[in-house]
């Protein structure tokens, strides 16, 4: 052989070496690390962002999540057809109707995102907790505290909602499990142990930079809330669809009455000296409502917001004029009905809540018209939701906008689940359940007579006129904060028409009392063949 | 894995072993001749002359004759090939040093039948070719405004369904090869470039949204690639043929070979053509005096306020009209090749503009490409070099896919008041004639509802105040080396590489109501995606009996895909002035974050091909891909792909000798084989904790970054895989002057990947899970022949058709309670979310939708209340059962969800191309026919704003809603009432050309034409277009909310050769 030819040899050896070679070593390794996510946690850093989730979770349950729907399916709000717009398949007037069925499509569409939204928070805090119990640390037992009783205040939202629900499962597992539903009673047990675990290693009050985390406080006002409710909470059947269902009867853990454990939770927060009723009473709705001395526990939003972290509710019930600067205006939806504004006394500061009659611009403070160029007054009567005029039904203003927020979404106000003056309520409510109906006058005045001190609470009130009056106080003083469906149903009036007058199509529903549960929705069912429907869906 | 490697160092050993054969210098002689038409005896330019199983090569003259030189001594198959002419093979006999004769005389044919084919790592001759595999003829197909490759498939290959987005310059075009099997991972095809496979992602990044979250679809992939570079696209459609491609094959395989010249013949070419588009039809809004007229009547009817009369505006504006332009489209290519007897080149330049019909958007392409080719070592070793650089600027309109609730362009077009003027005159902005649109403007500005950011905008402002623009720079380039390690022996290592590197600048300047209530609204993101692909194949043909040929391809190919992106946006500006071009100048530097993302995944194939023929007769080929991908869970990543086909070419036989019922030529094929579908996102196997804008929570008041889990892992996801049978059937009659296939397919997709619904506790609510079945069958066939076959006269009809039935078969056993409640067959059929599709959309649609996933249904089923009318009081009647509230003797004003019915499907019953080509004398003509039949579609446009209640808030509605009893405050209404039959017949293009006579002009050929595309469209749909794609939801179909008009275009064009 030539010598040409063997270098033409050793030069395609070469050239044919280098590829193959490559081709040979990394030919069939397959493993991807993502770039741009964790796939575990481990710092402490990482495991506050984790518990970070856990807390901003919390921002689902309001917009169409279990607060809206709390109010959304009561006499508090409505969203009628205007035009063509929210009509939506029909979806909103169905829930605010009761026609809510396994799949009809307000259950669809909120019902079934609620479920997914408070499953979210509980799988989010259990694969928190796996992580946490395994990496001891100085802050652990406080942190596990922390996780337990957020995932505790979603479980409550579940079981109002639905009754009973599919259990805890702990582990994080990536094979999802068809586990059966708990049984609502079971539920009532398993928050209100994971609480009382949870309260003697919270802290009563977290430095301002904390502001907004679990506080022994938030704890014991869920489980107030939890306790007035044990009437429904804790029965797995036999609640009352047309009276009252009391606290008295029912036995809760230390072989209390759940009416007495009420008490005890609420006085827990209103004697920890920590909290105390704010005047005005609309500080406690403002942008800057965080400082509000009455806030137990809420949901923090902020303004730095094209990121979604701000609320919504002016936006959902404003007109479009009132405000434009700022993503197109807001959508001029939720109303509430004319009974429900006429309960509010026009000495009331509390009626301040309400805009009725002309409108006006937020950031001019001039009238507006609406968008055929009439003037825009809100009236109260909604002639037939169906097919309503852009102006008609007055409109939610406890939290007020503000102007120069980036988004409709972005407004700072926070929501609060629990003020102070709630305590009072529930302990007033308790009180008069134990026979005691003077020192319940105490308790219920306390609240009223600061909010309206021209028409204060008269004395020598039966027990069964001092439950009205304390259903009265909570609308007036919760109206539009997610409390209404939850105090109708223990008060048996969830189903009622509401109205005399047989408005906006809502039927009498009390010959329905399978309604004061929420359907298991539809998709639930199919991914999980063990779930149970509720009965008489 | 342990096979792998394996195989993989028995190549390298085999490629060591076989190196000494690189041989010393061949004696060469030299071959020349004449091509003429076999009928006119005219002379033949043009022709492709190749020296089988060498690289030598050249191209008749005008004249007709050719010489090649260098060729090896010895005995060789020619073939003379010219596109409209069979392929004619000739064996020579080269002596060195002399030069042999070989003339040929070609007849006219479209689609000629004996030809090379390019299939998967490597060409196969037409006739082993077993599977089902089609060929385009780039250059017939290659007439009027083509934007990119694969608008050149449309109507000339059966089973191919290619139905646009819209009419935008470049627009996105949704493929479906045998139609699409799959609801959550990908139904394109996967489109493979010069032997290297291209990542079918977007290149643009996302767009932003005009201050929603409706983005626009995607552009099309290809519209970087210069249509006139391609030389052949070969589509590959049953398993048997995509095997090959293993894990990426499912949905057919686009295989595209850009041009190439052999023999080192120099040569020039310039083309050029100038286009003229516009709108061909209007949706009619009402005009300003019927809207006028609507707002009269509706007051004194006390239906609207006395003010609705009193703010009407003072001008009679069609934005329809005013929206659209003529667009103009232009087109210059330039290419060059020759070389040496070892080195051949061809080089090609091209610039291509397109304007849309809609003001201020379109497209530009800058592209040049370089094919290379050298002989080394006496023929021994060719290396080859494909290498393509382009720039295309895309100037997208400021759409949006879905509309939105305060829309884009055409939301605002069809809603924005008619009689409100464009622009402000002097007298509207001051005195008594003040308009509130205006006052206070300077005279000239714009026409705006309100001084601020209204849902409601002046579309013509839109169009031209807002910039979305997107540079994308695409490299895309293989190189390769073939050795011939022994006679029968090759071994070819392809390295490729694609990259692409785009920017999407947008800019909202704070004179529009879009970015005044930002400030001003600026954002510039970028993607760059990196595709790096290595190939190692070894092609063995071993002659050990006369009548036997066997081939045997093996293979390692390694992919990696390494994508990343950024994004920052920012608002509050003073000015105007930056534009995008300085965004630190803004000030809300805290709203939408910057943000950016990396994804990676590789994929690794061994692979391997035999094919064996005996006589001529019998062909048999068998495909195996070993795939590994690592998208896929561990323990699911790699999988087996085998296909088997055969075919019996029956005419050879003996007793076909004498041509029985004049067939000339029949062959009968088979094949079974598998392939798979692993398009989904990256990762989708595991847990994965994203810090995101979601997750944040402000502790304290201070942003706290959050960790949530995106994503449930699914640690079993495994390969969707798809199983396909084909029988076919290829034909010839009275000496092949009638010829065609006939296809007949069932793919059974298996495995299919599902989103699906997760059992709560989960962190998010639904996962991707193998779940379910679906199958397509079909009948496919084509047909060619010449209507006319002169001297100087042909006539060549070519027709191609496809019945395609798509069924799902089982959406799985996980979803056990939707059946178990008698889900499928229940009367009335309850929802279950997880099959919803087809979202409609616009204001008060919320959570409404058209189109349900069901067993026993195609994709794309429609499902709707049925419409049975207006009521007296101006209300929609729709058909309920009796159980449902508010049901009266069968009607209801308010269906329930249980008041629905199945209506039909977006998919067509037939679907029929037909082609001709013809030739008279010097001039030449091709038209093209399109049509669909049967099939629905959805017009959600007509559903939004075919409405009069939009007058209850100031805004305009299409003219149809003036002539329908609806009451002005019945609500839009989802149902059948509008779902439309979709069937059509399109011209989509016809072309006349002229050939000069070579007095007039110097040089190879001077051809001109004229040409239209889409010039006539048979239709009783009532929206711009059937052929419409709006992603509204998992695998929806046939449904057209606001897009972009098609347009009708007109197109001059000369053709120069040198």
């Amino acid at each position: 052989m030539t010598t040409f030819t063997q270098s033409v040899r050793r030069v395609g050896r070469v050239a044919l070496l280098v590829p193959l070679l490559f081709a040979a070593q990394t030919c069939t390794n397959l493993t991807e690390v993502p770039h741009d996510a964790l796939t575990s946690i481990k710092s402490d850093a990482e495991v506050l962002a984790g518990m970070t989730s856990v807390y901003a979770q919390l921002r689902s349950t309001e917009w169409v999540g279990y607060i809206t729907l709390q109010d959304l399916t009561t006499d508090v709000s409505i969203v009628p057809t205007r035009g063509s717009d929210w009509y939506d398949n029909g979806q909103w007037l169905d829930l605010h109707r009761q026609t809510y069925t396994s799949n009809s499509s307000g259950t669809l569409a909120f019902l079934n995102g609620a479920w997914n939204d408070l499953f979210s928070g509980i799988a989010k805090a259990n694969l928190m907790i796996d992580v946490v119990e395994k990496t001891p640390s100085a802050t652990q037992a406080r942190t596990l505290a922390e996780l337990k009783g957020l995932r505790a205040w979603y479980y409550y939202m579940l079981q109002d909602m639905f009754g009973g629900a599919p259990p805890l499962v702990s582990k994080y597992s990536d094979k999802p499990q068809q586990v059966a539903s708990s049984t609502r009673d079971e539920l009532f047990k398993f928050i209100e142990s994971e609480l009382i675990a949870a309260i003697p290693d919270l802290p009563a009050s977290w430095p301002p930079d904390g502001y907004g985390r679990l506080t022994k406080g938030a704890a014991n006002a869920i489980l107030a809330s939890l306790y007035i409710n044990a009437g429904v909470f804790s029965k797995n059947s036999g609640v009352s669809a047309s009276s009252y269902n009391s606290c008295s009867g029912v036995t809760v853990a230390g072989n209390k009455s759940a009416c007495q454990a009420a008490i005890d939770a609420a006085n827990a927060v209103i004697n920890s000296g920590l909290y105390s009723l704010a005047v005005p009473w609309s500080r406690n709705f403002s942008q800057d409502n965080g400082t509000s001395p009455e806030n137990i526990f809420v949901i923090v939003y902020t303004k730095e917001s094209s990121q979604g972290l701000g609320g919504n509710w002016p936006f959902r019930t404003l007109h479009y004029n009132q405000l434009t600067s700022g993503w197109g205006g807001p959508w001029n939806g939720f109303a509430t009905l004319a009974e429900t504004y006429q309960q509010f006394d026009a000495t009331d500061e509390r009626r301040g809540m309400w805009l009725a009659g002309q409108a006006f611009s937020f950031e001019t403070g001039q009238p507006v018209n609406d968008r055929t160029g009439k003037p825009l007054v809100f009236t109260a009567i909604i002639p037939d939701a169906n097919k309503a005029d852009e102006a008609v039904g007055v409109r939610f203003n406890k939290f007020p906008p503000l102007p120069s927020a980036a988004t409709g979404n972005g407004m700072p106000n926070d929501f609060p689940y629990f003020r102070l003056s709630e305590m009072y309520l529930i302990k007033a409510e308790a009180l008069n359940e134990q026979g005691n109906q003077g020192a319940a006058r105490t308790e219920l005045a306390f609240v009223h007579n600061l909010r309206n001190p021209a028409n204060p609470i008269a004395g020598g009130l039966s027990q069964a006129q001092l439950r009205d009056a304390i259903l009265k106080e909570r609308l007036l003083e919760f109206a539009g904060e997610g409390k209404r469906r939850s105090d109708l149903i223990r008060y048996g009036r969830y189903l009622n028409k509401w109205s005399t007058t047989m408005l906006n199509g809502k039927e009498d529903m009390s010959s329905k009392p399978h309604l004061i549960l929420f359907p298991v929705p539809q998709p639930q069912l199919a991914a999980n063949a063990n779930l149970k429907q509720n009965p008489g869906y | 894995m342990a096979v792998g490697r394996t195989i993989s160092i028995a190549a390298v050993a085999l490629v060591f072993t076989s190196l000494p054969q690189l041989a010393a210098q061949q004696p060469t002689g030299t071959i020349s001749g004449r091509v003429v038409d076999s009928a006119s005896t005219q002379p033949l330019g043009n022709v492709t002359i190749a020296v089988g199983g060498t690289s030598r090569g050249a191209i008749t003259t005008t004249d007709g004759a050719f010489t090649i030189t260098a060729v090896p001594a010895g005995t060789h198959e020619v073939r003379a090939r010219r596109i409209g002419y069979a392929t004619r093979v000739s064996t020579v006999t080269v002596t060195a040093g002399s030069t042999s004769t070989a003339n040929f005389m070609l007849p006219a044919q479209a689609a000629a039948l004996s030809e090379i084919v390019v299939t998967g790592y490597g060409t196969q001759r037409r006739e082993a070719i077993s599977g089902s595999v089609a060929t385009i003829d780039a250059e017939a197909a290659n007439v009027g405004v083509i934007a990119n490759a694969t608008q050149m498939l449309q109507g000339r290959v059966a089973g191919v369904q290619l139905t646009g987005n819209n009419g935008e310059p470049g627009a996105g075009v949704q493929i479906r090869i045998r139609g699409g099997t799959s609801i959550s991972a990908s139904n394109e095809p996967l489109y493979v470039v010069d032997g290297v496979p291209l990542q079918n992602d977007a290149i643009s990044p996302d767009a932003a949204g005009i201050a929603d979250i409706n983005k626009q679809l995607n552009r099309n992939p290809l519209n970087s690639i210069n249509p006139n570079d391609i030389e052949s696209i070969t589509v590959l459609k049953d398993a048997s043929a995509t095997a090959i491609y293993g894990s990426r094959g499912a949905n057919g395989v686009v295989l595209i070979t850009t041009k190439k010249i052999g023999g080192g013949t120099s040569q020039m070419e310039y083309e050029t053509y100038v286009g003229v588009a516009n709108a061909y039809k209007e949706l009619g809004v009402a005009d300003g005096a019927q809207y006028r007229a609507f707002v009269t009547q509706q007051v004194s009817a006390g239906k609207l306020p006395a003010t609705a009369q009193s703010s009407l505006g003072p001008a009679n504006t069609n934005w329809e009209k005013e929206l659209m332009q003529p667009g103009l489209a232009t087109n210059h290519n330039f290419a060059f090749s020759g070389g040496s007897t070892q080195t051949q080149y061809r080089a090609s330049l091209n610039y291509f503009k397109q304007q849309g019909v809609v003001l201020a958007n379109g497209l530009q392409r800058y592209q040049g490409r370089l094919n290379a080719a050298h002989d080394a070592f006496t023929g021994r070793l060719r290396l080859g070099l494909n290498m393509m650089a382009s720039r295309v600027q895309n100037d997208f309109a400021p759409i949006e896919n879905t509309g939105g609730f305060r829309g884009g362009l055409f939301t605002n077009m069809l809603i924005f008041n008619p009689t409100f003027p464009i622009k402000c005159t002097a007298a509207m902005t001051s005195g008594t004639t003040a308009t509130p649109g205006c006052s206070g403007k300077e005279a000239g500005s714009y026409y705006e509802i309100g001084s601020g950011a209204l849902d409601v905008r002046n579309p013509v402002a839109m169009a031209n105040q807002i910039e979305d623009v997107s540079p994308e720079n695409r490299i895309l380039g293989t190189f390769s080396g073939t050795l011939g390690l022994r006679d029968n022996l090759t071994a070819q290592t392809t390295v490729g590489i694609d990259y692409t590197d785009a920017s999407r600048r947008t800019f909202a300047p704070r004179a529009s109501p879009i970015g005044a209530q930002f400030g001003g609204y600026a954002r510039q993101a970028e993607r760059q995606l990196q595709n790096a692909n290595f190939q190692q194949l070894l092609t063995y043909s071993p002659r050990f009996a006369a009548n036997q040929e066997l081939e045997v391809v093996g293979g390692y190919e390694y992919t990696k895909i390494d994508n990343h992106g950024f994004d920052a946006q920012m608002q509050g500006f003073i000015t105007d002035a930056f534009g995008v071009n300085n965004l630190a100048a803004g000030t809300q530097s805290s709203s939408p974050v910057p943000t950016s993302y990396r994804v990676e995944s590789r994929l690794a194939s061994f692979f391997s091909r035999a094919s064996y023929g005996i006589a001529g007769r019998y062909f048999l080929t068998g495909v195996v891909r070993y795939d590994g991908s690592s998208r896929l869970a561990e323990g699911h990543q790699w999988q087996t792909f085998p296909a088997l086909s055969a075919s019996w070419r029956i005419s050879q036989e003996s007793f076909m000798a004498d041509k029985p019922f004049g067939v000339s030529m029949l062959a009968l094929r088979a094949g079974w084989g598998k392939q798979g579908n692993q398009a989904v996102a990256p990762y989708q196997t595991k847990l994965l904790l994203r810090a995101d804008p979601g997750a944040i929570y402000p502790i304290g008041n201070a942003l706290t970054t959050g960790l949530r889990a995106a994503q449930v892992g699914n640690p079993d996801l495994r390969w969707e895989t798809a199983e396909q049978v084909n029988v076919g059937l290829d034909y010839g009659f009275l000496n092949d002057r009638f010829t065609g296939v006939i296809d007949v397919y069932q793919k059974t997709t298996k495995d299919l990947l599902l989103e699906v619904d997760v059992p709560q506790p989960a962190v998010v609510q639904k996962r991707l899970d193998n779940i379910g079945n679906i199958r397509n069958r079909g009948v496919e066939f084509s047909f060619n022949t010449p209507l006319l076959n002169r001297a100087t006269r042909s006539l060549i009809l070519e027709i191609v058709g496809t019945a395609e039935r798509n069924k799902i078969t089982s959406l799985g056993d996980a979803l056990a309670a939707c059946k178990k409640d008698g889900w499928w067959k229940a009367d009335p059929i309850p929802q279950c979310t997880t099959y919803l599709s087809g979202f409609v959309s616009g204001q008060g649609q919320s959570n409404q939708y058209s189109q349900r996933i069901m067993v026993g249904e195609p994709i794309g089923t429609f499902y709707a209340p049925i419409f049975l009318g207006v009521n007296a009081q101006g209300k929609q009647e729709f058909k309920c059962r009796a159980s449902s509230a508010g049901c009266v003797g069968g009607k209801t004003t308010d269906p329930t969800d249980a008041d629905r019915e199945v209506f039909g499907s977006a998919n067509p019953d037939f679907t029929l191309g037909v082609s001709n080509n013809g030739r008279w004398g010097s001039w030449d003509a091709s038209w093209l026919w399109r049509g669909e039949f049967g099939g629905k579609v959805f017009n959600n446009t007509a559903l939004v704003y075919q409405t009069k209640s939009n007058a209850t808030q100031g805004r305009n509605f299409l003219k149809a809603a003036l002539n329908d009893p609806d009451d002005i405050t019945e609500p839009a209404k989802y149902s059948s009432r509008w779902i439309e039959d979709r069937s059509f017949v399109r011209l989509q293009n016809l072309t006349i050309g002229y050939e000069l006579p070579s007095r007039f002009v110097r040089g190879r050929s001077t051809r001109v034409y004229v040409s239209g595309d889409n010039l006539l469209l048979f239709t009783g749909y009532s929206g711009y277009d059937p052929e419409v794609f709006v992603s509204s939801g998992l695998a929806s179909r046939g449904i057209d909310y606001a897009t972009y008009p098609r347009a009708r275009t007109f197109t001059v064009g000369a053709r120069a050769q040198w």
